[in-house]
């Protein structure tokens, strides 16, 4: 077996893996080769055996410095501020165009209509929250959310995280335009007069265009006081009209002015426990601010409402 | 949301790279940051890790790229003030405190890595005091298992070099020889 005899420089990396316990069988056999004839080299080895040795020893040792103990409190106290701050998003393409999807520890936080790819993080940081893409945390909710645009669900129960809310009063108007159910719809003036400022409507429509969580917080179930779908996502009337077509609304005057079609829904007046068709006392004649509609019976019951006791929704349903 | 499950990963891990990390830097508040800010980014981006992933080895990465970072920014400012003429004041501070610190525990070894070239140095720690694969060291330094394993080498042969006539079994108990 003596084919070359390598120098002691060549076979040291040899060697320091013999030492280090991680040589493969062709070079333990040529250092073997090499120490047969290389008494230096033998005590070379020696030595890196004991350096390796020493290396336990250094495991064992405790690193310079302070110790993790105050570096590791100091990072829970950062985590902690991070977890509140921290939205984990994912950008999807939905029924509606792109849209960017948003959670914080506390719940969902943000849903925005993009207008392309690209920019997600950057109007998330105008909002003031730190933004990180993660598309596994998020991808669930989406999920939801196409489940809900194809119909085959009819709520979004997520917990949500208003903080993105912009002021006390935006939160309020969520809160109140939340417990809108699915097929209902309410006016600018509706809304204001639950929060108990009745003159508010212009502040409430504001509030609304501004709403960090649009589909999830349904302000496109209000509207004008006569109807009109104004305002949504800028200027997008359309999705407005997709998302209450979606929810059995009928409506009039497509193109650039769609509005609630009057006649087709169902009334409940004020604090009422009742509802009625558009036909009942002087409905028809009010302003669409002192109701909260409803696409069929079967929504206005299932918001816990009962049928009106003089117009009879339930012997003259309108045509459905 | 399921964060629960990054505690548990702070609380195994957090030690150990605090540990790795205070071997490699040479300050010790540099460890103290360096390792926070591993677990901060791990945090923001651990919802992309695929299920059954090595979360040590994706700390020490993350780490070491932090580690890599500091370092060349570091080297940028000291060379930005030898240009201007400036004493760089803060490397000065931390100079007797680390040599304190080597003195103390005289470790003849250790006084050998902190003066190695910052790959070997990362590859070596990582390798014989932390026991990492070659291919998770590779990861980590951009580089192949085969180049961080001559990143290792590399290092042992420096600290056999840097030994000389030392008599090593008095390294592992830190007496330094005259």
């Amino acid at each position: 077996m003596t084919r070359e005899f390598l120098t002691c420089r060549e076979v040291e990396p040899d060697l320091i893996a013999v030492a280090m316990d991680e040589a493969s069988p062709p070079a333990a056999q040529r250092v073997d080769t090499h120490l047969a004839g290389c008494a230096e080299c033998r005590q070379e080895l020696g030595r890196y055996q004991e350096i390796e040795g020493a290396m336990t020893g250094l495991r064992r040792a405790p690193a310079p410095g302070s110790g993790p103990t105050l570096a590791r409190a100091e990072l829970e106290h950062r985590l902690a501020d991070l977890r509140t701050r921290l939205v984990r998003y994912g950008v999807f393409e939905s029924a509606l165009g792109p849209v960017l999807i948003g959670a914080t520890e506390q719940g969902v936080s943000v849903v925005e209509y993009l207008a392309g790819r690209g920019g997600a993080g950057v109007k998330l940081a105008r909002r003031g929250a730190e933004a990180v893409e993660d598309v596994a945390r998020t991808e669930g909710l989406f999920r939801d959310l196409t489940e809900y645009l194809e119909g085959r669900r009819t709520r979004l129960d997520w917990p949500l995280d208003l903080r993105l809310a912009g002021s006390d009063f935006q939160r309020r108007v969520l809160e109140a335009t939340l417990r809108l159910p699915f097929g209902a719809v309410a006016s600018y003036a509706r809304i204001a007069r639950e929060l108990g400022l009745p003159k508010a409507s212009r502040a409430v429509a504001q509030a609304l265009r501004h709403n960090p969580l649009p589909i999830v917080v349904p302000c496109h179930r209000v509207v004008g006081s006569d109807g009109d779908l104004v305002g949504y996502a800028g200027n997008r009337i359309g999705l407005k009209q997709q998302l209450l077509s979606l929810e059995g609304i009928h409506m009039k005057g497509g193109g650039r002015s769609p509005h609630v079609d009057r006649d087709a829904v169902y009334y409940c007046h004020l604090d009422d426990t009742e509802y009625c068709i558009p036909t009942c006392g002087t409905i028809s004649q009010q302003s669409l601010g002192n109701f909260i509609v409803y696409a069929s019976r079967a929504r206005a019951e299932g918001a816990g409402l009962a049928p009106c006791t003089s117009c009879r929704p339930d012997l003259h349903p309108l045509p459905a | 949301m399921a964060d629960q499950a990054f505690e548990a990963v702070v609380a195994a891990h957090h030690g150990e790279i605090h540990r790795y990390l205070a071997r490699v830097t040479r300050r010790p508040s540099d460890a103290d940051d360096l390792s926070q800010e591993t677990f901060l980014r791990a945090y923001r981006a651990h919802g992309g890790l695929a299920p059954g992933a090595n979360v040590r080895a994706w700390l020490f990465a993350i780490a070491t790229n932090l580690c890599r970072n500091h370092w060349r920014s570091e080297a940028r400012r000291r060379r930005a003030h030898e240009a201007i003429g400036h004493r760089d004041e803060r490397q000065d501070a931390g100079g007797p405190e680390m040599e304190a610190e080597l003195e103390q525990a005289s470790h003849k070894i250790g006084a050998i890595v902190i003066a190695l070239p910052l790959k070997q140095r990362l590859a070596f720690t990582m390798r014989k005091i932390h026991e990492l694969d070659y291919d998770a060291i590779g990861q980590s330094l951009d580089c192949s298992a085969e180049s961080a394993r001559a990143h290792v080498f590399q290092a042992l042969r420096k600290i056999r070099r840097g030994l000389g006539d030392l008599a090593i079994a008095q390294v592992g108990r830190g007496e330094p020889s005259a």
